[in-house]
């Protein structure tokens, strides 16, 4: 009742109930992998709830601070308030390591999550007109995520930390002419400086989550408008998206995803321990440990820097400090080939076209294959990173690994990538559903060079507005006072229901003629029965009734067997 | 006495370790990261049992003449096959022989850890011989001291090579610096005396004895499960083993929660 009123009280004066409806009557396709996305949405949103906490426990300060608590090996000890108070923060705040850990984890979960629904993204062609925009606000929000784990990670100054920060730092120094300059305008001075935590402070609770917000906002609200993309499938077309509705059925689905992440973040947080800084220890620039790895998404950049061989490479007469290739020009790269490859693609392959249906990932071999090879190379460099802890439970010389690795970052990743695309083309061509059913005919066929006027030029056919599709229909009817239809295809058995009421005829098959163009219309008398539940959800139904049944019957007899027998100093009736 | 594997004898790794250690080692490098070496029976584990009428010494130089002499040399003067002994010490020799690494089985690289080959009394008798060459540390004696110092002297000293938390790291040519979970107190301070392999020494110019005591006492901690104080340890491998925690349990996971769900409104 109070809700009631109050939400007509804000809607009086705020106008929002087209707004809302139009938006809880938002589709969202149901594939899974439509879901990836969220799983980054609330990794995030569990960050900052862990992280607000943390920031009422924190204390973002080099200066020198004696630690007293329950970790006793530091006791007594003097060290940087932030080290300080990340210690207590582990040992002595209550929930402290709880949160701690949780924070760490969901970090590494947020970027890992937003990787696979790029690669989601970029395999199935989801990034193409009209939806380059949105591609570039993700790949933002990619480069800002890493930089936020990274000052993250930071900020503690442990040991381990402290020793990234300075490999960071060396990277930076090495661009010629600037780097020195931009380390001082940076850290307001030498290397450990006193305002290097403070600032890492800021970047890290305040401008980069900042920033974040406002991305995920554009980026959802870019999907909302543009509406989603889909897969081909029966009822499927360039002008509609087939699935759930907003509301009830994804806002259902979607607050379970939401429940499943921070049940899995926070188990993790529990039981699996993340960063112990207390067993690091502060940082001291004299000091070091080994092995030593930054967290997992800036591994990459750490592998590269221990595979390039130690050149000395002069430009232009200087000499450009070895870290300058694979640290800065990597990541350079790297992310400018993230940025630029909608429009590489559109410019190379001449499809210039909006699309609101996706690729299957083997109608792009070329795609495929890049793709492939890139995850291929990447994947390589991150092992790398760990090579101290791969030769020492090896038992092999570091330096024999490392050129091995050296071999295998080269090879690997083009031998990946051709197999993808070979793969991807057997596919496409041969009439095998998935890869398990190829068959050695399809493989073989592959190698040879497409000849014109396949698969390719059928797929990049305009859809025209069909005159005659057997089987396929629009129904209408009036349903109270407003009008409503479905799509029917009693061929593939498909019927999908219109997800607006509207409130002629005239708009129904308007907008079934946007959805549908060149399907016939029919009128029918009123709704159609909705469709029979599953065999086996009948089934379960039958027996789970039956059972209810049977045990209400059997507690009823022993109550009156209880009773009977004049109660056993616990009948319910009994005074 | 039967075959020994290495394996067997790598206590450091509990068994939750374990399962991550092997997804990380299958992970990177395949199956043949999980075929350990397997060393034959050392020569000398059929040594006779003791024998009441002989002294210690003669007991010493017979175990000596028996399992040692083949590569040290019969007036341990050393060989082809292994260093001089002259000079080395009680301690070096109590610290190779308890931690098992002596007598080494074959060519390898590194001598490893393991159980001892010998009793106590018979490890006794034959660091008595190896004094007898003359020269080198005592076995030293060691008592409780200070965590916090012993924590800030470890950070300093050992850190660079057997890791912040205790777990070893890869040197030169293949060796490594071993986990330190497994060695006793005393065999700490032996090994910061002696120098074994690639360590180097560290006499007492360098750390006084009540620095040795405060090292030991850490490294003793070092071993405590409690200071794993949030959860499964990953085998304190550092950033890598979480990165692959949180890809393949946390992210499988949500992806099997996601599809499970996308499947629920899909029927
Ligand atoms: C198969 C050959 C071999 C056998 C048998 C062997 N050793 Fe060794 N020993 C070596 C080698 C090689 C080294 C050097 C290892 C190293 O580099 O750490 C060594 C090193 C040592 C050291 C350390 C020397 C130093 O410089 O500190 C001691 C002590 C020692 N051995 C004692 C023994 C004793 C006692 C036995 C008998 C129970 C024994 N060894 C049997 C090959 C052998
Ligand atoms: C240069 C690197 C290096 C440094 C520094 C170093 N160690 Fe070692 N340590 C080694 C190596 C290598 C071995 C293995 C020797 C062997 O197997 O013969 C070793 C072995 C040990 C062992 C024997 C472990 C076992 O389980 O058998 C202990 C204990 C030890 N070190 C303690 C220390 C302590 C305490 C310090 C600091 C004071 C220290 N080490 C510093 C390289 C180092
Ligand atoms: C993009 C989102 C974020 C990422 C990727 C991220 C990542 C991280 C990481 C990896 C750490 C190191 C944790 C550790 O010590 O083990 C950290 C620490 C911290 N984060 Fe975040 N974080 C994010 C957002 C936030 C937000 C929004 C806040 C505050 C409102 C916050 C507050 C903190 C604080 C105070 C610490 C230091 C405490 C500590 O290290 O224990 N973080 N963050």
């Amino acid at each position: 009742m109070i809700l009631d009123r109050l939400a007509r009280a804000v809607d009086d004066r705020l106008r929002l109930s087209p707004l809302t409806r139009k938006a809880l009557a938002k589709v969202f396709p149901d594939h899974w992998s439509f879901m990836l996305g969220e799983i980054a949405l609330y990794s995030f949103v569990a960050l900052i709830l862990t992280g607000v906490y943390l920031t009422l426990f924190f204390d973002a300060s080099s200066a020198d601070r004696v630690y007293h608590g329950a970790y006793a090996p530091l006791d007594g000890t003097t060290t940087s308030a932030a080290y300080a108070s990340t210690v207590r923060l582990s040992w002595d705040v209550r929930a402290g390591l709880l949160i701690r850990q949780t924070h760490h984890w969901s970090a590494l979960i947020f970027v890992a999550a937003i990787l696979v629904h790029l690669v989601r993204i970029f395999f199935t062609g989801a990034f193409r007109k009209p939806r380059e925009l949105n591609w570039l606000v993700g790949v933002t929000m990619l480069l800002l995520a890493l930089a936020n784990g990274f000052t993250g990670y930071s900020m503690p100054d442990d040991l381990l930390s402290g020793l990234g920060l300075r490999i960071i730092v060396s990277v930076v120094e090495s661009v010629p002419l600037v780097g020195s300059w931009l380390v001082a305008l940076g850290l307001g001075g030498e290397f450990p400086s006193d305002e290097m935590i403070p600032r890492l402070f800021v970047t890290h609770v305040l401008l980069v989550p900042a920033v974040l917000v406002a991305l995920v906002s554009v980026h959802l609200a870019m999907v909302v408008r543009q509406k989603h993309s889909q897969f081909p499938g029966p009822g499927r077309t360039e002008h509609n998206v087939v699935g759930a509705r907003f509301y009830p059925n994804y806002t259902l689905r979607s607050v379970a995803l939401f429940l499943w992440v921070l049940a899995v973040l926070f188990a993790l947080g529990g039981l699996v321990q993340i960063n112990p800084v207390w067993l690091y220890g502060p940082f001291a620039p004299a000091q070091s440990t080994s092995p030593a790895q930054p967290d997992w998404y800036v591994a990459w950049g750490d592998g590269a820097l221990r595979l390039f061989p130690p050149w000395e490479i002069h430009i232009a007469g200087h000499l450009v400090p070895a870290p300058f290739f694979p640290g800065v020009v990597l990541g350079g790269v790297t992310f400018l080939a993230l940025y630029a490859w909608p429009f590489l693609e559109r410019w190379c392959g001449g499809d210039r076209r909006a699309h609101q249906l996706l690729d299957r990932p083997r109608d792009h071999p070329v795609r495929m294959g890049v793709g492939v090879m890139a995850l291929t190379f990447f994947a390589v460099l991150v092992v790398t990173a760990g090579d101290d802890i791969l030769a020492r439970l090896l038992r092999v010389p570091v330096y024999d690994l490392l050129n091995l690795l050296r071999v295998l970052v080269l090879v690997l990743p083009v031998l990946a990538g051709a197999l993808a695309f070979l793969l991807a083309r057997a596919l496409r061509r041969g009439d095998a559903a998935r890869l398990g059913e190829l068959t050695r005919a399809d493989l073989r066929a592959a190698r040879q060079p497409a000849d014109r006027g396949d698969a390719e030029a059928a797929a990049d056919e305009p859809e025209l507005p069909a005159p005659d599709r057997p089987g396929e229909r629009v129904e209408l009817w009036p349903d109270g006072d407003v009008w409503r239809w479905r799509y029917r295809d009693e061929p593939a058995g498909v019927a999908i229901l219109s997800n607006r009421a509207v409130l002629t005829e005239q708009e129904a098959a308007e907008s079934a003629r946007l959805a549908y163009p060149g399907v016939d219309h029919v009128l029918v008398p009123g709704p159609p029965p909705p469709p029979l539940p599953g065999r086996v959800r009948t089934a379960l139904r039958r027996w789970g009734n039956r059972a209810l049944g049977v045990s209400l019957l059997v507690a009823a007899l022993r109550q009156r067997r209880d009773r009977r027998r004049g109660g056993h100093g616990d009948g319910p009736d009994r005074r | 006495m039967g075959v020994r594997t290495y394996r067997s004898t790598r206590r450091w790794w509990h068994p939750g370790r374990t399962v991550v250690l092997g997804a990380a080692l299958a992970l990177a490098a395949g199956p043949a990261a999980l075929a350990a070496p397997v060393a034959p029976t050392p020569s000398g584990s059929a040594a006779p049992a003791p024998n009441g009428t002989a002294s210690t010494g003669a007991r010493g130089e017979e175990l000596f003449r028996q399992n040692c002499a083949s590569c040290h040399g019969q007036q341990g003067q050393g060989s082809q096959r292994g260093p001089s002994l002259v000079g080395v010490g009680p301690a070096s020799a109590d610290f190779q022989l308890s931690t098992g690494r002596m007598p080494i089985a074959g060519e390898i690289p590194q001598p490893r850890r393991g159980e001892p080959v010998f009793s106590a009394e018979e490890i006794a008798a034959l660091v008595d011989h190896v004094a007898s060459f003359g020269g080198g540390p005592q076995i030293p004696r060691v008592q409780p001291g200070s965590l916090t110092a012993g924590r800030a002297l470890y950070a300093a000293n050992c850190a660079p090579c057997h890791g912040a938390a205790g777990t070893g790291a890869p040197l030169t040519n293949g060796w490594i610096a071993p986990p330190l979970y497994d060695a006793t107190p005393v065999q700490v301070a032996e090994a910061i005396r002696v120098g074994p392999g690639l360590m180097p020494v560290f006499p007492s110019q360098v750390l006084t004895d009540e620095q040795v005591n405060d090292l030991t006492t850490y490294v003793r901690r070092l071993r405590a499960e409690h200071l794993d104080r949030g959860g499964n340890p990953l085998g304190r491998l550092g950033p890598l083993a979480e990165g692959l925690v949180a890809w393949i349990v946390a992210l499988g996971l949500l992806v099997a929660a996601a599809r499970w769900l996308g499947q629920r409104a899909g029927e």
